[in-house]
């Protein structure tokens, strides 16, 4: 099935009160489920064991901003599954710090998977107030990276 | 420097040429012939100057050619391409091509380079890229896509990568997780992707190939590398090099754009130099896992096999060491 289809139907769960979701296209099947992590056809469901409980204590990707209370201010969310960085480079200055005022489009941050690094702009102006993951930690779809006011 | 391009043309054959010769063809005089000749070193190229024959190439050297490659590409890859530029020197091809990207340049640009300044691997490391030796290619891609659904293009570039080289003759080059392509356990070539866009919406993505071809062994570089040259044990054409790249890349994409990482699975497994041994793989937060390859899953992530069971690693911040 189109990923693209399977987002829609991830966006069209979140947006309803329904808890799960089952479609049949075929003979494939897609179930998408708010609470089982097992039962969650999304490709990243099945984390490894030594990340998967950082990865649950954060957000469960069908429902992230279930999981975690968005602070005051507006939230920049990752785009997609990977690890985190906050500078270019090990060593380097980090893009941003609380504290620090943006500009839209500036780098805040750097989302990494499977060689793919995603240069993630901020998409407000304003101060940087939280730095929500740690530098190298993974994150999750939609999991909240920083407050911006 | 502005003249040292026009130079290089007319040595790249390796013959000699007489320093009043080149003076005459450049319209300047002999000392300025030899200040260009001798700033040269700062390329790393190495030049011959015998008394009474003049100066040659240790080397010839076949540079790029914007209209070689184009015409060497097939004509819907040569109509897909929204523009093709070759700079003898930039900083890195990959962040020129970002840059552009932020000022709303079309999808399908390619960027090639005789040389890098500040070549670029992942998270900081520099990738070797002396004058005319190698291949350093990026191109731009805009997706409609989303972030989340482009995870495994990393992988489709390396399938694409190995496509070219079959092409070229060399049929045992070997993937490495996400998208190191080997030859004989050292490294060949490498895949660097960077992408900019909405959270939600199209992003731009900035595929970048570094490809030895033949490394200078004066180079420094801190890895086991191999070069095609030594690895085919015969000379190749750059240009009909990087017109294969580009081609077969186009070809990937589009696949890819339609089916996604699936139809790349199989042969991605086929290539897979980790399937069945031994790996360590260190994650981003320092921690290491030890397990058995199982190959990739739908999306790309890395299957590894432990006591435990199978278990997905589509995190990047990982590097794949093969174990004795």
């Amino acid at each position: 099935m189109d990923i693209r289809k399977v987002k829609k139907l991830i966006e069209l769960l979140e947006e309803s009160g329904i808890s799960e979701i089952e479609i049949r296209e075929g003979e494939e099947t897609v179930r998408i489920s708010r609470h089982s992590q097992g039962a969650t056809p999304m490709v990243y469901s099945q984390a490894p064991i030594s990340m998967s409980a950082i990865a649950a204590s954060v957000a469960t990707p069908a429902a992230p901003a279930v999981a975690t209370p968005p602070p005051v201010g507006h939230t920049v969310m990752s785009p997609m599954v990977g690890s985190f960085y906050r500078a270019a480079a090990p060593g380097s200055k980090p893009f941003v710090e609380v504290g620090q005022r943006v500009n839209v489009g500036d780098v805040v941050c750097i989302i990494e998977a499977m060689k793919m690094l995603n240069q993630i702009e901020s998409d407000k102006a304003g101060v940087i107030t939280a730095i929500l993951v740690e530098n190298g930690e993974p994150v999750e779809y939609g999991e909240p990276l920083f407050v911006i006011e | 420097m502005q003249q040292r391009y026009p130079l290089l043309r007319i040595l790249a054959d390796g013959q000699f040429h007489s320093g009043v010769a080149l003076g005459a063809a450049l319209g300047m005089g002999r000392s300025a012939v030899w200040k260009h000749l001798h700033a040269l070193a700062e390329w790393d190229i190495d030049l011959h100057a015998v008394p009474g024959k003049g100066y040659r190439l240790a080397r010839p050297v076949e540079l790029l050619g914007h209209d070689l490659i184009l015409n060497t590409l097939p004509p819907t890859a040569a109509a897909t391409l929204s523009g093709l530029e070759i700079h003898q020197d930039i900083d890195s091809t990959n962040r020129y091509l970002m840059n552009k990207a932020r000022l709303g340049a079309p999808s399908a640009q390619v960027c090639l380079a005789e040389r890098q300044q500040a070549g670029r691997g992942r998270r900081g490391r520099d990738w070797v890229s002396p004058f005319g030796a190698n291949i350093y290619l990026s191109l731009l891609w805009r997706f409609t896509l989303n972030a989340e659904s482009l995870t495994g293009l990393g992988l489709v570039v390396g399938v694409a990568v190995n496509r070219a080289l079959h092409e070229a003759g060399l049929i045992d080059a070997g993937l490495k997780w996400p998208n190191d392509i080997l030859w004989q356990n050292r490294k060949l070539a490498g895949i660097l992707l960077e992408m900019t866009g909405e959270i939600s919406g199209p992003c731009a993505v900035v595929i970048g190939v570094g490809l030895n071809v033949r490394m200078p062994a004066t180079q420094a570089i801190d890895q086991p590398w191999a070069d095609l040259e030594t690895a085919l044990n015969r000379p190749v054409s750059r240009n009909q090099l990087a017109a294969s790249l580009i081609q077969h890349i186009i070809h990937a994409i589009q696949e890819f754009e339609l089916h996604g990482f699936n139809g790349f699975a199989q042969e991605w497994a086929q290539h897979d130099l980790a399937n069945g041994k031994s790996v360590a793989l260190h994650l981003p937060n320092q921690a290491t896992v030890n397990g058995i390859g199982r190959g990739v899953d739908a999306s790309g992530a890395l299957l590894l096999e432990d006591h435990n069971g199978v278990h997905h690693y589509p995190y990047g911040e990982v590097s794949l060491r093969l174990m004795p």
